[in-house]
């Protein structure tokens, strides 16, 4: 009998994901904090241990140190014993290939030695950058119902975001039978989510056959959609590529809504709070008399004595008194001191707001940041890791506050819509 | 040098304690949870962890399940290693010998074997029972200073509380630090001095070995307060007082138990819950799976506690809300501990209550009364019960552990009991 034990999965983690800009300088994209005390690859790693595989290979390339330490032994989803275990694959040099990985392919290509030192039927290849939930398994079973060689996870988009996505054309039973890698022109709404399922041997094989195949969308499945089984697997639930600003924002105000589609713990997802290695554990968020919170996720070790409305906060953050915090993502410990306001921001790590700061004000969310108009044009302003905003600062729509930045680098009072620091 | 510990612990975990009626009816007082998301051995076993004690064992004996649970393999508090490590010490069936703990000090010498084998410098043996923050390391210098043969930490009690407590008269010999214990009391109505005795025990191993035995040999009763330290008095022993002078709470009724809750709220809490370094079993209940605190568009929360895993969308006010627990819109939970798992229904209010796990609450359910939460007693739900809308209970009641729903009649007059 067939189990999810005969599958084998690598997840790729190496993605820079360059488009969250300060919060990828100094992690991948998969160890990005999302939903308060989550990281993005929780989502994944998670629906691997929930539907039932024990072998987990991550695959990292981009500053994995943070990722590294967050999956640990891979004990915070079970991944530990005898015949279970999450390893972790970095590039490295050998005798024969020395390179970085060239695309997703190419990782899996330069990681034969793992794969066959774990016997598999199928390989599940995943991405650690999503949020959503799937029965990983169920996909697996329809892979075997239908014979076939690879099996895409795919779902329905908006048309004017298939450009993307790899999209796929199929027929009455399934099978994909046109394949186009971002498309300009859309001539279908189905989407891939990154989410591969091969017959071992036949991967093995595919691999073998021209090693200038780097990439599954752009080579391997234009390929193999031309002579052998290719099945789009269906889905239909709630999945997020959070790769940029907005819709990391979006994705975790979803989490607010009364009906909201994501439930991270009702999901099964798990988290590693040990990953942050602090001496004891964190108490309850502390609301003191007088806060006013509304709409909004608050971790434990929160201490709230001013005002929060639809915002989500990361475990540690102290909001003090008279402070108002709207629309915005606080990531772990910032301290935004009396007075302060924070509207439409995300927040970065260890954030010391002074007193009296204003980050996020003004109507015009238009101008986009002049040093990167592609990353930040809907009003976000973003605050990287440790910064200091002195107090009484007053920041506008669409800035960004480098990481570390200190108070002596605020050159002046008011940083207007667009700015960099 | 080797990394052999001198000091080994044991911490008395064993009791159910009357006072606190169904709390400790299906776990030991040490396994009681406190403070939104730990227990009460947490304060002891983190005090241990912080002040370098890392070799531990535990004896228990009443309902051991939970508390067993909890300990899991010691990690939480960084206690696995070659010489760290949690030992539980259950009862046991050997050959001629196989009894229950008969008290206290039974326990550790039934375990003798045990503490012999570990061979330490000097046995440190306390109570799993309080809620304190205490560096032993200060306690055992003192000890070794005096080479003492007992060192007893003692907290200066309101005088009309003394009986409750084992009293020491201590002379001035160390000042703030202490002395030589001159006298000393267990329970009694006629007491002189009011530093009361913490069950924290710092003992030369040879001279307790020797009491012990004593005790066993001569004595009808085991217990360290009732007769080991009045023994080691009558024989002269060199027992001394170690003055501590920090927060300690007993939580012997259920009025102390809700008071140290609540002593971790407000504005200047008596309790700095942050400060303290508390650890727990983080993987006990899985509390560490459980998502932020989600709050709802019209919840309303002052002067509380809130752990992850809860959902508020109705009013809070002066309460501690562990885990799993959802208010409703339009309910009031004021003045109130709600332990895992409480389901708050529409429109309910609960004032001053403690309500153990997997308990829910009906919309429409009053509880207690308004007012000034001194002057109310406390009412208790035991766990697993399920309150039918529209109930009403007044103040200072119990409702029994898993009674059935149609058991509990429509309207409870306070201090009634429902079993």
């Amino acid at each position: 009998m067939s189990s999810p034990e005969d599958t084998l999965v690598l997840l790729l983690a190496g993605g820079v994901g360059s488009r969250l800009n300060v919060l990828v300088k100094t992690r991948a994209k998969p160890s990005v904090p999302f939903a308060g005390l989550y990281r993005i690859i929780d989502f994944s790693l998670s629906n691997v241990m929930n539907s039932g595989m024990k072998k987990v290979g991550v695959l990292t390339q981009y500053k994995p140190l943070s990722l590294m330490r967050h999956l640990a032994t891979g004990e915070p989803w079970d991944f530990t014993g005898r015949s279970r275990g999450v390893k972790i694959l970095p590039p490295s040099t050998g005798f024969m290939d020395s390179d970085w990985y060239k695309g997703t392919a190419d990782a899996i290509r330069q990681n034969l030695s793992f794969i066959k030192a774990n016997p598999s039927e199928e390989i599940l290849v995943l991405s650690g950058d999503h949020i959503y939930q799937m029965d990983l398994y169920a996909m697996i079973e329809f892979h075997r119902q239908k014979n076939a060689d690879i099996t895409v996870g795919m779902m329905i988009v908006p048309e004017s975001e298939i450009h993307q996505f790899g999209a796929g054309i199929t027929n009455d039973e399934g099978r994909i039978i046109e394949w186009e890698e971002k498309p300009r022109v859309p001539r279908t709404n189905l989407a891939s989510m990154g989410i591969y399922v091969f017959n071992t041997k036949y991967l093995l094989k595919l691999l073998a056959e021209d090693k200038e195949m780097v990439d599954f969308g752009i080579h391997l499945i234009p390929k193999a959609i031309a002579r052998d089984n290719v099945f789009a697997y269906p889905f239909d639930g709630y999945w997020r590529d959070v790769g940029t600003i907005q819709a990391y924002w979006e994705a975790n105000m979803d989490l607010l809504k009364d009906d909201s589609e994501i439930s991270p713990e009702t999901w099964g997802i798990r988290p590693n709070p040990e990953s942050e290695q602090l001496f004891a554990d964190r108490i309850p968020a502390r609301f003191a008399a007088g806060s006013k919170v509304s709409r909004s996720m608050i971790s434990a070790g929160c201490v709230i004595e001013g005002e929060v409305v639809n915002s989500v906060l990361s475990p540690g953050v102290k909001v003090g008194p008279g402070c108002r915090v709207t629309d915005s993502i606080i990531l772990h410990d910032c301290v935004i001191e009396e007075g302060a306001t924070v509207d439409l921001t995300v927040m970065d790590k260890r954030v010391m707001v002074g007193k009296g700061a204003v980050i996020g004000t003004g109507d015009n969310k238009d101008v986009p940041n002049s040093k990167y108009p592609g990353h930040l044009y809907t009003g976000i302003s973003l605050v990287g890791k440790e910064a200091e905003i002195p107090p009484g600062t007053t920041i506008g729509r669409n800035c960004i506050i480098s990481p570390w930045s200190k108070q002596k680098d605020f050159s002046a009072k008011v940083l207007r819509d667009g700015e960099t620091i | 040098m080797t990394r052999k510990p001198k000091t080994l612990a044991m911490i008395l975990a064993g009791g159910r304690v009357d006072d606190l009626g169904v709390l400790t009816f299906h776990r030991p007082k040490s396994a009681i949870p406190f403070g939104g998301f730990t227990r009460i051995i947490d304060f002891s076993l983190s005090n241990l962890m912080n002040s370098g004690l890392e070799r531990v064992a535990i004896l228990s004996q009443y309902r051991s399940y939970s508390l067993i649970n909890h300990i899991g393999i010691g990690s939480a508090w960084d206690m696995i290693g070659r010489y760290r490590g949690i030992s539980v010490l259950p009862p046991y069936i050997g050959y001629g010998h196989s009894q229950w703990y008969r008290g206290s000090s039974d326990a550790v010498y039934q375990n003798l074997d045990f503490v012999q084998y570990i061979d330490p410098e000097q046995l440190l043996i306390l109570s799993g029972d309080h809620i304190y923050q205490m560096d032993y390391r200060e306690m055992i210098s003192y000890h070794r200073e005096k080479d003492a043969d007992l060192t007893m930490a003692c907290l200066k009690v309101p005088m009309n509380d003394a009986h409750r407590f084992g009293v020491a008269d201590i002379d001035d010999e160390d000042g703030e630090r202490g002395g030589k214990v001159l006298r000393y009391s267990e329970k009694s109505e006629n007491t002189e001095s009011n530093w009361a005795s913490m069950t924290v025990f710092c003992f030369k191993p040879e001279v307790l070995y020797e009491v012990l035995e004593a005790n066993i040999r001569e004595d009808a009763s085991y217990e360290f307060g009732r007769d080991i330290i009045p023994r080691m008095m009558r024989e002269k022993r060199r027992v001394f007082g170690y003055k501590f002078k920090g927060y300690w709470g007993y939580t012997g009724t259920i009025e102390e138990f809700w008071q140290a809750n609540m002593d971790l709220l407000g504005g200047d809490p008596p309790i700095k819950f942050a400060d303290w370094n508390i650890r727990t079993n983080m993987e006990h209940r899985n509390i560490r799976d459980c998502q932020p605190v989600k709050i709802g568009n019209s919840a309303q929360i002052s002067e509380s506690l809130i752990y992850n895993g809860c959902i508020i969308e109705g009013e809070v006010e002066r309460s501690i809300l562990f885990p799993g627990t959802y208010v409703a819109k339009g309910a009031k939970v004021k003045d109130s501990v709600l332990l895992f798992k409480n389901d708050v229904g529409k429109g309910a209010e609960l004032n001053k209550i403690i309500s153990d796990v997997n308990t829910i609450f009906g919309s429409g359910v009053k509880i207690g009364e308004a007012g000034r939460p001194d002057s109310i007693g406390t009412t208790v739900i035991g766990w697993n019960n399920f309150i039918s809308p529209n109930t009403i209970i007044g103040s200072g009641c119990t409702v029994y552990p898993s009674v059935s729903s149609e058991k509990i009649p429509k309207k409870v007059e306070s201090g009634e009991v429902v079993r």
